[in-house]
Order: structure tokens, then sequence, then C-alpha cells
């Protein structure tokens, strides 16, 4: 927090986010971190909303909006077209959601990352397709419920780990990120623009009072206590293999399930499996920290 | 310099000529443009960057993302390749790109078939690309080049269209134009708009209701420059390389009393029966359909309205409609005062062939008929099988 | 075709390109509850017998900002060196760390504060302390009598007020208990003296030598007021028979302060056929600052108390200090008798026990019948308390007194302001600089206003519920924008302070040394000073650490140059802002009551 901060700010106010969203709040700070030599490529999600309508832009860096399924193929279009143009100092960066990046636009991420495309793809995590109201994605956590995982229906298959997904791919940096965590976002970002050698991956969970039933304000405090109960540890994977991990806690997740509405039906039983499960995942993180010969950073 | 190529060669020759900067594209059975252009990538014919997608929508989405990066780019597609890209179609002229694309006339299954069908680039017609269909390999070439200067005058994305194998995989003299030439016919590339962090902006930001209409409209204000910006560019092109094309190419049509419409490689077969029957005294003619959009009403009103009989072959259907061409021919003549009889066939659906003899019955029938029919006709097909 | 032929055609171009932007929606609109900037008070404040502004000093501690920081100390108490060394710190029991995990050592980086300043050569009328010069001269005189730490406050606050100030002190040397009661290894005199030069540069004149006391002509010789700050010099005796052979514990730390080897020399002579067992008699800081000092000086000092060791009024690290220097401690003890013994003073003693506490709070205790004991000492040095000089305490009862939190003030044509140990009920060198300032401040109001407006106008400068005020109020500074509620740790947001402990400094203490006065306590050095100021979570004051602008999705928050603002064009009350305040310096709603 006290890391000096010029003011200069690559978002405008008079966007038309909900009160205390995460994907803008992101977004902020992602701009923060790049600078105006940036071109951002939008899919359809909330941020094609944010964005602006004509005549309107909310961003002070070039913006392209671009099909659903497409921010890996047009990003990697605006790259050789930049390339071409001699301006290889400018960071293109995909900017999508969940939906955008776990479901129907991943195709054509694992396409870039396999071809070795020299972009920084962020995905801003709120967990559904909120954009259209609330719907369920390969992103939602076990136990949510969502306008298509309704009442007894709440969803009983587990978020895709896209992390693991693209280490796979064996990119040279991927890393999570949360909006609570500033400094360790805006350095990640930072990080992923000075590697030039292949795709970088981030992935920025994006709290979502308006989806998640929460009061606004505690946009950042939901964050932050994902963290410390570690249902979204902080790491970073180099190469697909070295994977250091910069913070996870170790909080027992009952108060982060009971202050969201979207979690509030699941009983004792189901809790306890959702902790069980937060357990094994972190174990088995820590397991791979410790191989790669990183502990906590 | 004259050179014996393929069609899809000839494509790609005029690819590397026009300085493209940026090519994607995926693998379909016709794409031996793109495996051309991948040679020129690599060897250093072509300076550019060749991006190995992994879907025809991701070439299109790809491509687009380069074309708004303000540089000159390519793909090709075919078939389902096209039918997966269709929303990206979409986007490309909504986005006002110069894209240019060639599509190989392919059919579209099921039943599974590789062969020529023009279905795949009609279902594309109302996507806001201008399609220019081409009879042979020296046409493709000199279509695709004319193609860039067509697109980025006027902002909207090209279709250059080859029938599958007859075109594509056909070996022709053609008459390879010289760098120099093609600089002189077509400036590099200068984009109206590009993503520019000097200038930065949000480009197919929400486009409400008051707006929307008015974007709509200039795309087809912008189709309706075509017709004018074609000519010149046709001249400029014929007065470098000698050769002409236009919108529509018609052959000895003034006296026709039937005149036998088709796009492709099926007009260069009736060139030679056109010869056949007026050698024998038959008032007969052929109109070349070059470019079907923006569709060319005027060149349409100006060749037909004045035979009795118009022929319509048409290698498509529109389920439930009818030989595409033909509907837009009679919707073309309808308002005429004097218009001739149109009849609609359909033929050489999938590849199956069609030759002199096919278009000399489709000539007689319509000939001898007293009048058309609604629907249109399918020629040389086995109507038990079709029907059981 | 050239350009400007493709060009010519002018083909109809309008797409959605967007280049104005969407700060054009004035999103404000949507708020329906608005955050506010509102620095409030921190308790260490309020708990700061001076009112210091606790917190905004260790921010710019932490930042090494030193000669700033020291200034902020001086607006509200004129001796931060000494105070850093002696003065019993309720802030640090106030403060909100201390529910975290331990409390800010605000004491010992006062300390630290003091001796940076010094070292970077910032002076007390240089650089950016404009605020602590000599006020615009009033034309009014006032005389202080006694130059113990109430005085040195009161002329201190009156001097920047303006008004020309002379200090008559009876001793040679100027500082009081300061310079006669507390011992050197508390509080090293050039310490002292350079704190009370920084007062006589302000032009605060201080005659040593020269005591006055209230038949002095004081209206004659043109003063307007008086302010009595004589101290409580008179030591109580024992109140038992032989008490007249027991030393008096406040002379000998007099004596030793005039002259440590002659005291020394003195207390040895006769102490060397008991194996130098002294007996010194009292629970208070001077019996401790006693038994200490005869530890110096080769003695060995057994400490008498009448209660236990809990129920000593002396400073509970003073007691820990004494007892690891090798002072004994005998509780439950009071002195029936003294008589002479061959071998020195026979000292008998009463056993007590604890009972219920008592209207003070304190246990009572009573004697346990029939059992007495005896300890056979070289001297006994009597330390239970001292009492300022009858005509002192009678004027003061005088008629017509406003009784104030610390002082007393007696209107009139020749105003008596009776400050320090004569009129606080707690006794510490901390209290009586808020004594004296409190009658500085009190006289200035009645100067301007008459004796009416006193009580209000120290009303409004109250730090918290008070009773500290704060001279930067009394000034109008941007002090007094804040807001008086104090805040506890229920309105911090301690997400962002880990838990650490305080630093400890890492400098040994120096060994205790028969003759050696050395200061006893060794002081943090700059890296853990730094990392200690660090901790302060600047309760209640916005001390720019940008979370509520690095949170704000809206891009609403204004960083001016005299603070930051919400732009009400854009901010949607989200209440982001106010939740991650780590110091609760925000609030979310309605206008709260400011002062």
């Amino acid at each position: 927090m006290n890391e000096a901060f010029d003011g200069k700010e690559y978002m405008y106010s008079g966007h038309s986010g909900c009160p205390g969203c995460g994907g803008t709040l992101a977004m902020k700070l992602a701009l923060r971190a790049l600078g105006p030599k940036t071109v951002v490529v939008i899919p359809a999600c909330c941020w094609a909303i944010i964005a602006g309508g004509y005549p309107q832009t909310a961003l002070g860096v070039p913006v392209l909006h671009t099909g659903f399924a497409t921010t890996g193929a047009a990003a990697s279009g605006v790259r050789a077209a930049l390339d071409a143009r001699g301006e290889k100092d400018t960071t293109v960066v995909g900017w999508a959601g969940d939906g955008g990046t776990f479901d129907i636009g991943f195709q054509a991420l694992s396409a870039a990352a396999e071809r070795g495309e020299d972009f920084i793809y962020i995905c801003y995590d709120n967990e559904a397709y909120m954009n259209t109201g609330v719907q369920r994605s390969s992103s939602t956590p076990w136990g949510t419920r969502t306008m298509t995982t309704p009442g007894e229906g709440w969803k009983r298959t587990e978020k895709k780990n896209i992390m693991e997904i693209m280490a796979a791919h064996r990119i040279p940096y991927a890393a999570t990120a949360s909006i609570a965590y500033p400094e360790d976002f805006m350095a990640k970002v930072k990080k992923a623009a000075s590697i030039r050698s292949g795709l970088r991956f981030i992935h920025v969970y994006a709290s979502c009072p308006t989806g998640w039933g929460f009061a606004s304000q505690y946009s950042v405090k939901t964050a932050r206590m994902a963290v410390q109960c570690g249902v979204f540890p902080l790491y970073e994977v180099e190469g697909g293999l070295s994977y250091t991990i910069n913070d996870v806690g170790r909080e027992p997740i009952d108060d982060y399930l009971r202050m969201q509405t979207r979690f509030r039906h699941l009983a004792g039983d189901d809790v306890a499996w959702v902790q069980r499960r937060v357990n094994e995942e972190r174990e088995r993180l820590e397991g791979k920290a410790a191989v790669s010969g990183h502990g906590k950073a | 310099m004259k050179k014996v190529l393929e069609g899809s060669q000839a494509v790609a020759h005029a690819v590397q000529l026009a300085r493209t900067k940026v090519i994607s594209a995926y693998p379909i059975t016709q794409t031996h443009i793109v495996e051309e252009l991948a040679k020129f990538c690599a060897d250093g014919t072509l300076d550019g960057q060749f991006i190995c997608v992994e879907s025809e929508h991701s070439a299109m989405a790809s491509v687009i993302g380069a074309s708004s990066g303000g540089v000159r780019t390519f793909t090709a597609s075919s078939s389902h390749g096209l039918a997966l890209m269709h929303e990206m179609l979409h986007w490309a002229s909504g986005a006002r790109l110069p894209i240019v694309m060639a599509e190989v006339n392919r059919a579209l299954g099921p039943g599974w078939n590789l062969w020529m069908d023009q279905t795949d680039s009609l279902a594309q017609r109302d996507t806001g690309w201008i399609q220019l269909y081409c009879e042979d390999g020296q046409e493709a070439l000199d279509t695709t080049l004319e193609a860039f200067l067509l697109a980025e005058i006027v902002n909207l994305p090209v279709m250059v269209v080859l029938d599958a194998f007859f075109l594509s995989h056909t070996y022709e003299p053609i008459d390879l134009p010289e760098q120099e030439e093609v600089d002189r016919f077509l400036p590099p590339f200068s984009p109206k708009f590009m993503l520019d962090t000097e200038h930065p902006c949000g480009m197919h930001e929400m486009s409400q209701p008051p707006v929307y209409m008015e974007m709509r409209k200039s795309i087809q204000a912008a189709m309706e420059t075509v017709p004018e910006v074609l000519a010149k560019v046709d001249a400029d092109f014929a007065s470098i390389f000698g050769r002409h094309y236009g919108p529509v190419e018609a052959i000895d049509c003034d006296d026709a009393d039937v005149i036998l419409v088709m796009a492709g490689t099926t007009a260069s077969t009736c060139r030679e029966l056109v010869r056949e029957l007026r050698a024998k005294g038959e008032k007969v003619g052929l109109l070349k359909l070059r470019m079907f959009r923006p569709f060319p009403v005027a060149a349409i009103r100006e060749s037909l309205a004045k035979a009795k009989k118009v022929a319509v072959v048409d290698r498509n259907n529109s389920a439930g409609a009818g030989g595409i061409f033909a509907q837009e021919i009679r919707s073309a003549l309808c308002n005429c005062a004097r218009r001739p009889e149109v009849y609609s066939y359909v033929a050489g659906l999938g590849g199956r062939d069609i030759t002199t003899k096919t278009l000399e019955g489709i000539y007689r029938m319509t000939l001898e008929a007293a009048e058309p029919g609604l629907e249109s006709r399918w020629v040389e097909i086995d109507e038990e099988l079709a029907r059981s | 075709m050239t350009r400007a032929e493709m060009d010519s055609f002018k083909v109809p171009l309008f797409f959605s390109r967007s280049n104005t932007s969407t700060e054009a929606n004035r999103t404000g609109n949507w708020c329906f509850v608005r955050p506010s900037y509102r620095d409030r008070t921190a308790p260490c404040s309020e708990a700061c017998p001076c009112g210091t502004d606790i917190p905004r000093v260790e921010t710019l501690a932490s930042k090494g900002l030193y000669a700033e920081a020291w200034q902020t100390i001086l607006m509200e108490n004129p001796l931060p060196a000494t105070c850093g060394r002696v003065c019993f710190h309720p802030c640090e029991k106030a403060c909100n760390r201390g529910e975290l995990d331990e409390a800010i050592s605000v004491n010992a980086l006062e300390r630290f504060i003091s001796e940076a300043a010094q070292a970077a050569g910032a002076g007390a009328a240089s650089g950016a302390a404009a605020a602590i010069v000599r006020g615009k001269a009033s034309g009014k005189k006032v005389a202080v009598i006694g130059s113990g730490p109430a005085g040195l406050s009161a002329a201190y606050f009156l001097a920047r007020l303006g008004h020309g100030c002379e200090i008559f002190e009876s001793a040679d040397e100027a500082g009081g208990l300061l310079r006669w009661g507390i011992p050197e290894y508390r509080l090293p005199g050039p310490i002292l003296a350079r704190e009370i030069k920084a007062l006589e540069d302000l032009g605060v004149k201080i005659r040593c030598g020269e005591g006055r006391d209230l038949s002095w002509p004081f209206k004659d010789k043109g003063y307007a007021a008086v302010v009595v700050a004589c101290g409580q010099a008179r030591a109580m005796g024992l109140g038992v028979p032989g008490e007249e052979l027991a030393k008096d514990g406040l002379e000998f730390l007099r004596e030793t302060r005039r002259d440590a080897r002659a005291a020394g020399g003195a207390a040895a002579a006769g102490g060397a056929s008991s194996g130098g067992k002294v007996a010194v008699i009292g629970g208070g800081n001077s019996a401790i600052d006693v038994a200490r000092t005869l530890i110096r000086l080769g003695m060995k000092p057994l400490i008498v108390y009448r209660r236990r060791r809990e129920d000593m009024p002396a400073f509970a690290h003073e007691i820990e200090r004494a007892l690891a220097e090798g002072v004994e401690l005998m509780e439950l003890k009071a002195p029936l008798s003294l008589a002479r013994d061959a071998k020195g003073i026979r000292l008998s003693l009463q056993e007590m026990k604890s009972g219920e506490p008592g209207p003070d709070g304190r246990r009572r205790v009573e004697a346990v019948k029939g059992a007495t004991s005896e300890v056979v000492v070289a001297a006994v040095y009597a330390a239970i308390g001292a009492e300022a000089e009858a005509p002192w305490e009678t004027a003061m009862k005088a008629a017509g007194a406003l009784a104030l939190a610390r002082s007393r003030l007696l209107p009139g044509p020749l105003a008596l302001a009776f400050t320090g140990d004569l009129a606080t009920k707690d006794k510490s060198v901390s209290d009586a600089i808020a004594s004296g300032k409190e009658a500085a401040l009190a006289l200035d109001v009645l100067f301007r206003e008459g004796a009416g407006a006193v009580e209000a106008r120290l009303a409004a400068c109250r730090i918290g519920a008070g009773p500290s005020l704060s001279m930067e109020l009394y000034l109008g500074g941007e002090r007094s924008k804040r807001d008086g509620k104090v805040v506890r740790v229920d309105d911090l947001n301690t997400a962002y302070f880990p838990r650490t402990a305080r630093m400890v400094p890492h400098i040994a203490r120096p060994a205790v040394a028969p003759g050696s006065f050395v200061e006893a306590e060794p002081g943090f050095d700059a890296a853990e000073a730094l990392a200690e100021a660090g901790r302060c979570m600047s309760c209640a004051t916005c001390n720019d650490c940008d979370n509520c602008r690095t949170f704000c999705p809206e891009v609403a928050v204004k960083v001016l140059d005299d603070g930051r603002d919400i732009n009400a064009d854009y901010c949607k009350g989200c209440g982001v802002c106010v939740e991650e305040c780590p110091r609760g310096a925000m609030v979310m709603g309605a206008e709260e009551t400011k002062r």
C-alpha cells in the first residue's frame, strides 16, 4: 500500500460497473501496472458493457471488442499486426471473464498458449456468466446457486482448475491474483508484461456483490477471505512446472461461505465437504511448491 | 510471366504479390491456398506472419484482430469451415474491415461431400461481405488482387469464390504479374482506422437503438458504392494488366431468345455450348455472373430485361425456396416494365458434373417450356432415389 | 490507383468507434449513501496528558521524518526528550494495537525522535517549525514561580501566545523535580538542559537563585498574572517515634544530583558497618529513585512498603528495573518506630495484610495483630510523599477559584494560576506539563475574553473526552477539523496489520556500577525505531496509505494538496473505501457530529 503511485489511471469514472465490482477494480489495477502502451481485447462479458457504449469508452488505451469465443485468436492477430508495424513494445492483453476463458473461449486460449503467442491473457473470474444474469460456468464452484443451477439443482460439479490446465500447456508464466492483494496483482502483471517468450496467463479473483449476494462494501474483504481460507491461493507457475506459493491461508471456510447468499443453502455436511476439498487442494499445491523448492514465498 | 499453376496457387501468388502481412487459416480440404502461403512465409517469399489457428472461427477472429491492428490480412476456407466462421463473418463486415478471403465452393454435409457446390458461400450472402465468383485460374488471381483494393476503398470484406477442384485444383497457364506492376495497381495499406496507442479509442462497443440502424445503413450505403468502385478498379486493372472483368459478362446476349445465367467454372463450359449452338443458328446467350454481392441489379436488368427467356443454372439450393441466383435475379427483375420469364434449374450439386450436354438440356427445356414453374427444376437427378 | 483516388470515393464509414470517455456519465447519482473522510481521535492522544497527536508523530517517524515528528510533539509538549525518558506512557495502555499484538512503544519512540531530530540539527525555530515560535507580543507579562515541568510548560505556552514570561526559581539551576528529583541515570542532565535552553531561546527568562512567594509585589512590577508552580517540596514525615532519625529521601536525591560523589561518600560513611544495607520507606517513584540511586552508590537498599508490590504507585517498569538491579523489596510492612542501634538504626516493622479496596481504589491494609519484626540498617530514607508549603495550599483554596481539570485559576487584577503537583490529582511529569499548558491557555482566555469564557474555550480544545487539551486546537490548526469520537479496534480494518511483537532495543543495558550514573535504559537504534513507528496503525488519522484510492472501482477518490475527498460526481456509494480504511478515518452515511 505504500508503493508510490503516480496518480495516472487508464480507466475512467462513469462506467456502468456495479457498485463494488471486482472486475472493474481488477482492470484499473492491471492498467496501472501496464501503462498507456497497451491494447486490450475484450470478448462478450461484463467488461464488454462496462467498457462503454458508443460513443464512449471507459479506458484510456485502445480497446478491441471481439466475439465471445475469440479472445485468444483476436489477441494473436492484434499482436501479429503490431509486430508487423514495428510496435513491439506495446503490450497486448486479452481480458476475458470466466465464461469466455473456461468455456466458450477455452479453445482459442489453448491454441494461443500452444502457439506460444506473445500476449497476456487475464481472466477476471466472477465465477459465473454474470453479464447475462448469473448463469453457471465451468468456473462456478461446487455448491453454488445460480440462475441455471437454482434451488435444489445447485451446482454439484467442481470448479475447473484453469491454472493446472494452463500449466499443462507449459507456458512461461501463469499466476493467480486477487483484487484484495493489489500490489501482488500489479507485480504479476508487470512480470507478465516483461516476459515475451510465450503466453502469460493471470487468473484474477474478481468478487461480484451482485451475483454472489453480499453487500458491496465487502467486495475486497470477500476476496481477501478467499485467499485466507485457501479457496483461492495466490501462486505462480513458471514453465508449467515450477510452483511458488505467494499466500494461502488456513482459516476455516465457514465465514467465507456464510457471507454470500449464493452459498447460504449449504448444510453442515456440504460445508464440511468443501472444507475437505479445500484442504486437499491446498496440500497438493503445497506439495508441488515443495517439490519446486519454493514454499510460501 | 506465364506459369502453369493450380487455381489455389494462383490465389496464393496474388496474396503474396499484394504484400499481405498477416495470414491466419485452418486446414480444410481445398486449402492448397494456405499451404502455398505457409511455404511463402517460411521461405521468406512473403514478408508476413502465418498464424496456424485451431478453427476457422479463430481464423476469422485472428484476421479481424490483425486487420484492426492496421495491416493487410487474408484467410481462406470452404464449406463447413466457412459455416463455422459465420458469426465472425458478420463481425468482419460490421467492423468495416478490409479483409480478403478466398472461399472455395464446396458442399455442406451431411452427407459428407468434398466437391463443388455453391450453397456454402451463398448461405453467407447476408453477412455483409462482397462476393466475387471466378471462372478460371487467371480470374482467381486477378480478382484476389482487385479484392484488396476494393476492400480498402469501401471498407468491407471481400470473398473471392472458387469452384472446388474444378478451379482450386486445376492447373492452367497463368499470367503471373510482376511485383512492380502490382505495386502500381495496389498501394500500401493505409488504414482509415486502427488500434493505436497514440490515439486510443474503443472499437465495436455496444451500439444502442439510436445508432445501430445508421451503422447498418452505412454498410448498405458502402455496398451501394461498390458497382462504381469496382468499375474503376476493373478499369485500372485492365489498364495495367490488359484484362477486364466487370460485375457480369454478357456473351451473345443482345439478340438471344434464351440467356443462360451462371457463375463459376460452369460459365467456362457454357461458353463452349454457346459457340456450338450459335454455329447452328440458335439464338442463345450466356450471362456470366461475377459479382453476387452487392447484387448487380443494374447490370442484370440491362443484360436480361430484353430477353424472352432466362435460364438460371444454380449449383446450390435454398431448401424450401429454390436456386439462390434465380431468386435474386427474379427479385431484380420483378419491378421492370419489361422482363423475361425466368426459369430456375438446380444442377451439379456436390460435385456432380455439368457438361455441355447438361447445359444443352437446360437450354432445350427452357426453349420448349410454355412457362416457368415456380419451383426450381432439378437436372440429371434420380428422382426416385431422391424421393425414397 | 493512388491513395487520393481511393479516398475520392467518399464511402460512408459510420461504425462503432468511441472517442469520448465515460466521464460524461455522472454515476454519482446512483449513490444513496456516501463515504467521507473523517479524521477522528486516537485513544493514545486522548490518554496522553499533553494531548500529543501521537498517530501523526508515529506516521512521520515511520517515514524517517524525525524533525517533523519532533515538531509535532512540540506543538503540545515542550519537553519530548525528557518525557521520552520519564513519562509513564498512559498512551501505551490505551493503544489499540495492544488488543492485536502489543502496544506501540510510544515512549521509547518519543525519546528516539527527540535525539534524531536533534542530531539532524532541527531547532525549534527552524525549517518547518513555524508554529513553535514566540507569538506576537500581547503586552502582557506573566510571572511563573518554579521551573519544574509545570512552570516550564506554562511559560512555553504563554510565550507562544505572545505573553512575556519570567520564571523565578529558588534553586541555583532550573528544572525543579526534573533537575533535582529524578536521578541522572533516568534523565541525564544535558538532555534537560538542552530542552530548557530551547525555552530560553523562545524568549522565556529564567531567573535562578531568585525565589518568590505570593507576597512579592507582582502587580506593581507590571505582571498581569502569576503561575504558581512551586511543586511539593516538603517531604512528609513518617509519623512514628524516631522519625527524626530518618533522612529525607527527596533531599538525598537533590544532594546526589548536586554532587554524586559527595552524596555517595556521605551515604557510605554511615553504612560501612552494616554491609551497606539501607532501608527506603515508601512505594512511589521517589522511593524507587532513592533505592536505585543508593545501589549506584554501593549500598544495598531495601524498600519497605506497607502494601503489596502491585499496589505500589511507582511505575511498574521502574519497580521491575529496581528489583533487577538488586534492590530488595519488603511488602506489607509498615514502620512502627526507629531507634539508634550500635550497628546503625533499628527499624521496627508491623506486618500488614491486604483487605478490600478503599474509596480511592487502592486496597486497604490492616495490621496483623501481634506480628512485628525488626531490621537493622545503616540508614533509613523516608520517601512516602511530599506536600507543598502551607502558604501555597492556602492561597490555592481561596474562594472564587475556577477548578479546571489539572489546575486552579483565580481571576483578578493579578490572576493566579495554580499548577503542577500542587493542583493535579495525578502527580507525574506529564500531568505537570499538561497542568502548565492548561493554566497558560486559561490565562490567555482570561486576558482576551474574561473568566466567563475560560471553561467553554478550554472544552473546545479537549482531545476526545478530555481532560487533555491541545494547543493546536486552541490555535485553530488543522487538527481542529477532526472529530472528537475516539476510534477503537472494532473501527479499524486489522487485516492490514500483520501480527508482530513490539521492537525491543538490542543494545544491552549497562551494568550497574558503583558511582556510575550513566543512562540506565538503552534506546532504539534507527532500524528499530523505524520498525516500531511503522507498527503504529495511525488510528482515526489518515496517513495517506492510499487504500481508498487503490480500491475505488470508480476512480472517485481525489487526492488534494491538503487532504483527500470523494468525487461525488462518480461515487456510487459502494463503501469499499470505508471498509478497507485500515485506520477508521472514513465514515459512511450521514454527517457525524463535528466539533
